[in-house]
């Protein structure tokens, strides 16, 4: 089979998560496993493909699902699929969460957006181990309370007792009666040895960037905070050169990076 | 091991690309005013004095190539090999080595390694240079001396060959008849032309205050913020010249479409120079400038690739300089470097 051709993955569900974000949960024809953090690149067939992280339990095998905002051509294009259509897929690519050697730790978990989307992955790889963490936070952003993926997992995701759970918004409704204020004001008064405790951070460039640095800020140590990067992966095989940034190849070598692999790189946040 | 060194008149190496022809899509240097096209032979072949308007790659990895149908029954390619009659050093050594690090590391891609194994090289040596050429200021020599099957020199009332490969050598075992040993006065001819033709070139290097070639990869590592790349990005058009004529550029689009056996994945020539090559869906775009872009072309090519591979990810063709409507010129832009990193 030539690298490139995607093999075929049938829709079995779809979930509207907002106006402009969908689950879709794929049955692949060929035999397909991930680790979380990894990613597929996904075919409208004969139109064009777009790399995606799935977002279900890696442990799952049969299914795989992967929520997809609309922003672009391809992407409106998933959009307009129905269960049973057929689209195609390839991968997995680069390397994910390194959920092994987490264990035993202090982990923040910061979320914003559709970033949500690996972290739900990396979510359910966590508590398939939950008592390998001392404790978890999670730290959760939507622009509105309609922006919000997952609604009908949140509480599923506080339950452990090990787990923190805080959500903002950064624009309420009336009925809103939680967190107002971006991503980074849930970063304040943590339970969290800082200097030991491991930060993972995935959200868009500029939830990213303020994250990190606030991070930072609070005494993590560069080391010790993994950053997903998305750029525009073609091949997802370090060939085409498309994602590229310095010496890394976001496809190959990521698209998980340790933060201090690539804080002087002047291009990381575009 | 027959002998490595061989002899063939100018009427028996007709003769022998007559007989490739049956294996081979066979293709040769053209000459239009002083420049080189490669073009399918019909019988005659000039020497080239030195390299092609166009780098080799085509031959290995086209412009735009229909991958595969997918979806259906595979079914397998069976593509005449190319024969490259012609090709100069500044296409084959690291440029062959760099292609072979990208296709063939790790995922292998099928149709680069299926023409890099059967396509066939018969270089030449340079017995002149362009305006343009600089391979010498790299480090690299005017004629081949790694990854040819076979290596042609003029001398006398033919060629001196030297056999690079098995499969060179298995060429010239199967047309036997068509070549003879060659004698050690007609090496030593080969080396007396090679010798005259770097010395004349040396005097165009030296004009160019080109910095030592061990500086560059430190250049460039220190020079991300340097004035000059603003500056010279000011006039790039953005026509991607530079990166279609570069015989180490690499970059790809793959893109989907249909024909009547269904969805098929192409892939087209792409570039660091073009405004949207990094764009994402959203807008966002790391190259978003054309400084950027500019200055991510040599951060790839003297930055990226010594750090994976050990080498520079250019051969000093010069090709680059030659194409480009804006006259940007990596020449001038090492020996600025260097002026401006002695002026810190």
């Amino acid at each position: 089979m030539n690298i490139y051709l995607p093999n075929k993955a049938t829709i079995t569900n779809i979930i509207e998560e907002t106006p402009a974000i969908k689950t879709f949960v794929f049955k692949p024809h060929e035999s397909f496993s991930f680790e979380t953090g990894q990613f597929i690149e996904l075919t409208y067939p004969g139109i064009g493909e777009a790399p995606f992280t799935p977002s279900s339990d890696p442990n799952k095998k049969d299914a795989f699902e992967v929520t997809i905002m609309k922003v672009g051509k391809v992407t409106e294009l998933f959009h307009k699929a129905k269960i049973g259509d057929v689209l195609g897929m390839r991968g997995p690519y680069g390397h994910g969460y390194p959920v092994d050697s987490l264990k035993g730790k202090e982990l923040l978990i910061v979320g914003g957006g559709v970033g949500l989307a690996p972290l739900r992955s990396l979510i359910y790889a966590l508590y398939n181990r939950i008592n390998d963490f001392k404790k978890i936070v999670i730290c959760l952003g939507a622009r509105s309370p309609q922006d919000i993926v997952y609604k009908y997992l949140l509480e599923e995701f506080k339950k452990p007792k090990n787990v923190e759970f805080r959500l903002t918004v950064d624009r309420a409704d009336s009925s809103w009666k939680g967190n107002v204020g971006i991503v980074t004001t849930l970063l304040e008064k943590l339970p969290l040895d800082i200097k030991q405790a491991k930060g993972i951070v995935c959200g868009p460039p500029i939830m990213m960037k303020f994250a990190s640095l606030k991070l930072l800020e609070l005494g993590f140590s560069p080391k010790n905070i993994y950053l997903s990067m998305e750029k525009n992966m073609s091949c997802g095989m370090g060939k085409c050169g498309h994602c590229r940034l310095g010496k890394y190849y976001i496809c190959k070598d990521g698209p998980v990076f340790i933060f201090d692999d690539i804080k002087d790189m002047w291009d990381i946040w575009d | 091991m027959p002998n490595k060194y061989l002899y063939t008149k100018n009427s028996n190496f007709l003769r022998f690309l007559d007989n490739l022809s049956a294996d081979y899509r066979v293709f040769v240097p053209q000459e239009t005013r002083k420049n080189y096209f490669w073009k399918e032979y019909k019988g005659s072949f000039q020497f080239s004095k030195y390299r092609t308007v166009t780098p080799i790659r085509q031959f290995f990895a086209p412009a735009i190539e229909h991958i595969d149908n997918y979806f259906s029954p595979d079914k397998s390619k069976e593509i005449k090999p190319f024969c490259i009659v012609g090709a100069k050093a500044c296409d084959l050594g690291n440029a062959l080595k760099m292609h072979d690090y990208v296709f063939l590391e790790g995922d292998i891609d099928a149709s680069y390694k299926q023409m890099r194994e059967k396509n066939l090289i018969i270089s030449s040596d340079c017995t002149s240079f362009k305006e343009t050429c600089f391979c010498l200021a790299l480090g690299n020599m005017p004629y081949p001396e790694t990854t040819f099957d076979l290596n042609i020199s003029h001398i006398a009332d033919g060629y001196f060959i030297e056999v690079g490969s098995k499969k060179g050598e298995e060429t010239i075992a199967s047309n036997k008849s068509l070549f003879e040993e060659a004698g050690s006065r007609m090496q030593t001819e080969r080396e007396n032309n090679r010798k005259r033709t770097v010395e004349e070139f040396r005097c165009q290097i030296e004009a160019l205050e080109f910095p030592n070639e061990n500086l560059l990869n430190g250049l460039i590592k220190n020079g991300h913020s340097d004035k000059l790349w603003a500056e010279e990005a000011l006039r790039c058009v953005e026509c991607g010249s530079c990166i279609m004529n570069c015989p180490t550029c690499h970059c790809f689009l793959l893109f989907d479409t249909k024909d009547k056996n269904g969805y098929f994945k192409g892939r087209i020539w792409d570039g660091c120079q073009y405004k949207n090559f990094t764009r994402v869906a959203g807008g966002a775009s790391a190259l978003r400038l054309r400084e950027y872009r500019l200055r991510n072309r040599y951060i790839k090519k003297f930055e990226f690739f010594p750090e994976r591979i050990k080498l520079y990810a250019c051969t000093g063709c010069g090709r680059c300089v030659e194409s480009c409507p804006a006259k940007i010129d990596i020449r001038k832009i090492f020996k600025t470097l260097n002026e401006n990193s002695a002026k810190k």
